[in-house]
């Protein structure tokens, strides 16, 4: 995996960092054994996440990485733990 | 001549068809409630726009609470409902209110609370329910799952600034076994971006009246317990929200494991 390093909040942090703090915050919030945290772990069928932990999850991320996340076309189309990986991290790095 | 009087049947012969007789008695009592309800709705609209001022959301809620509050008399030949913690000079809302959650029937417990100016946020399917849907949305429920979490924040901010409080079930489903489910994050988002304090309430009883799965029901007492109200200021730094959440649900979690433990 690259090495990028973004900037969240301040801090900077290289993308297996970030990907580590995605899946620490979501098993903490939805009480999820970090075993199950793999990126192809599709939300509904394996992670057993609804679209009412999908608001959650809004939460959830915006403290962590202190982003704001509005509802884009984006969120929608995130299926799989992986989606939210690179969603996330292509927030932190910004417009290219 | 042969002397007849009534005809005394033992309580114990009565008791196997009690769910039987509750169950055919209760659905068409809440179709009938609705259909009335429905039918003097824009009467008693008028008359609580002509002498209270009220804004038209807060006149629904009023009508919503009062819906469920015939309910609760309607069930009571079958139903015993029992409130504790409601003192009223300790309650001061608006609250951010938040329930546990065992049964469909809990929403019109709610009835059971002392005051009326409550807006109900739900997920999408009670909004599919067309014959409450306009009355929903007039009375200004939230939708969770439409709003997302910005047009829920903003959406519940809304109404506890005019003064109304904003209920939760944050387990978001019923519980099918008796256990707490994982509480959602908004409600208490929502208590600490505008620092109006939590009132959970505890409630005991609707899983055996009504629980998921079942179309029958039972014979029940109901038990709504307001727990001390928690202040959103009493926590810090940035995962402030969560700490809120936990502590709600410990606080929770003990007083329906001592209510359980009673009954």
């Amino acid at each position: 995996m690259s090495i990028h390093v973004s900037s969240c909040g301040g801090m900077r942090m290289t993308d297996q960092e970030a990907i580590e703090l995605i899946n620490t915050s979501l098993a903490e919030e939805f009480e999820l054994d970090p075993k199950r945290l793999v990126p192809e772990a599709h939300l509904r069928d394996d992670l057993e996440l609804d679209s009412l932990d999908r608001v959650d999850m809004v939460v959830v991320l915006q403290k962590a990485f202190k982003i704001k996340i509005r509802e884009e076309a984006a969120i929608r189309q995130i299926r799989t733990l992986g989606d939210i990986h690179a969603y996330v991290l292509g927030k932190l790095r910004g417009p290219q | 001549m042969d002397k007849t009087g009534p005809i005394e049947v033992p309580i114990e012969k009565i008791l196997p068809f009690l769910p039987c007789l509750m169950t055919l008695y209760v659905y068409p009592m809440i179709v009938l409630l609705t259909l009335v309800s429905i039918l003097i709705f824009p009467f008693l609209f008028v008359v609580y726009k002509i002498f209270t001022r009220w804004t038209d959301d807060r006149i629904m809620r009023a009508l919503i609470w009062l819906y469920g509050r015939v309910w609760l008399a309607g069930m009571s030949p079958f139903v015993r409902f029992v409130r504790e913690g409601f003192d009223q000079a300790v309650l001061l809302p608006p609250y951010v209110i938040v329930v546990n959650h065992y049964s469909f029937f809990d929403t019109y417990c709610m009835a059971l609370l002392p005051f009326h100016n409550i807006a109900f946020a739900v997920r999408a399917w009670p909004f599919k329910m067309f014959w409450y849907e306009p009355f929903m949305r007039l009375a200004g429920y939230l939708n969770v799952e439409e709003l997302k979490l910005q047009g829920t924040l903003s959406g519940g901010a809304k109404v506890l600034q005019s003064g109304g409080s904003v209920l939760f079930f944050p387990e978001g489903h019923r519980s099918r076994d008796g256990e707490l489910q994982r509480f959602s994050s908004v409600p208490f988002e929502l208590a600490c971006e505008t620092g109006i304090k939590v009132l959970p309430l505890c409630i005991i009883g609707t899983d055996v009246l009504f629980p998921p799965g079942r179309w029958t029901m039972r014979p029940a007492k109901i038990r709504l317990k307001a727990l001390p109200p928690i202040d959103p200021s009493d926590f810090e730094g940035q995962d402030r929200h969560m700490k809120l959440r936990k502590h709600t649900k410990d606080l929770m979690a003990r007083a329906i494991a001592e209510i359980q433990v009673e009954r």
